[in-house]
């Protein structure tokens, strides 16, 4: 998909949303198209893809059409987008992904196959615990898992570095980009009377 | 048969399975009374881990995700709690938030401290299984209360077709009755 389509897509879901047709939480992704395109292109279709509560641009890039991505949304499970193949994971908790993900770079590496295992947080995620003894972990035993994270300082509308002063420097394994939001952290940024 | 026997054959006959595997903190090296019970479990089929109780749910789920079927072990209830978001929000809901697409099915370990003759005290004794039962939707919840119940519960935990995850809880006082 190129950036045009991603943005279209979401567009779409936006005016799904404002005309009510989604009963659940929406988490739009918008601003980082070229920079997840440039991601996924080195991320083969048979790698595991983890995501978060904002996961429509990962699900599309990793290969979920876009039939299938709009019946999970409509379905209110924007916050949770799931497939098997692709292979596709995506939970609403800070961090919730990360030791799943490991579990499945632990099962690649028992089963020697060069799958690799690619999980994106936001900068505030980044700052948890679990993140770091998850990285370790994975960095000590040579695990083929890639961290992704998306910095954009906000975690829902709080400034990250306001809240921890300074930023973890980038690790081993971790790819980091910077970008500002294109839509709000949830919703689309009009009111809609449910 | 005693518990503590049981128990034995019980993790010998789950280590017959290709799938299984074995994981937590003392697994390979002895340090509570669960590594008694996988002493005949062949080292290859377990997986030492660090201490991260919540990690290790995560990477069993991940495991599971992949195939395998990992008895992941918490030596006592107070530590499984440790857990819990792994447990509650991941494990537990993966089924319903996939709408059926991902089944991982994880056999979990845990036990109930002794308080006999040594008693563990308040952080080590804990019996939570009513608190389980109220937050966990689709994990079974199994309270092993005599050594009649093992192999059967653990049989079917790793056979069940329905590929639900199963708690299974241990009294860590009945280890040591003959």
């Amino acid at each position: 998909m190129d950036s045009k389509q991603l943005k279209n897509f979401e567009l779409d879901i936006k005016k799904l949303y404002e005309k009510k047709k989604i009963k659940a939480p929406i988490h739009l992704s918008g601003n980082n198209e070229n920079q997840l395109i440039k991601i996924f292109k080195r991320i083969n279709k048979k790698d595991w893809v983890f995501s978060s509560w904002r996961s429509h641009y990962h699900a599309l890039l990793h290969g979920i059409s876009e039939k299938e991505l709009k019946k999970q949304i409509v379905n209110g499970k924007s916050m949770s987008i799931c497939s098997k193949k692709p292979k596709f994971f995506s939970s609403s908790i800070v961090g919730g992904t990360l030791p799943i993900a490991l579990g499945v770079a632990m099962s690649n590496k028992l089963k020697k196959n060069n799958e690799k295992v690619w999980v994106f947080i936001g900068d505030m995620t980044y700052e948890t615990g679990v993140f770091h003894e998850c990285h370790k972990y994975a960095i000590q035993n040579n695990l083929k898992i890639y961290f992704v994270v998306e910095d954009n300082n906000m975690s829902t509308n709080t400034p990250t570095t306001s809240v921890w002063g300074r930023k973890t420097k980038k690790l081993k394994n971790v790819i980091r980009y910077f970008y500002k939001r294109g839509y709000p952290h949830h919703g689309t940024g009009s009111w809609v009377l449910f | 048969m005693s518990y503590k026997t049981e128990l034995i054959r019980s993790m010998q006959y789950l280590s017959e399975n290709d799938k299984v595997l074995f994981l937590g903190q003392s697994v390979k090296f002895s340090g509570n009374a669960i590594f008694n019970t996988l002493e005949e479990v062949n080292n290859n089929k377990k997986i030492e881990l660090p201490v991260f109780e919540d990690t290790q749910m995560g990477i069993s789920t991940g495991l599971a995700l992949s195939g395998y079927i990992p008895v992941t072990c918490y030596p006592r209830f107070d530590f499984l709690i440790l857990a819990l978001n792994q447990l509650v929000n991941h494990l537990d809901k993966i089924t319903v938030m996939s709408s059926g697409k991902l089944k991982p099915k994880v056999i979990i370990r845990t036990s109930i401290g002794a308080k006999f003759p040594l008693n563990g005290g308040p952080q080590h004794t804990q019996d939570h299984t009513s608190a389980m039962k109220k937050m966990l939707k689709h994990i079974d919840v199994v309270k092993l209360k005599n050594s009649k119940q093992i192999f059967n519960s653990y049989k079917k935990a790793l056979n069940r077709k329905d590929m639900k995850s199963t708690l299974l809880i241990e009294y860590g006082e009945y280890y040591n009755k003959p």
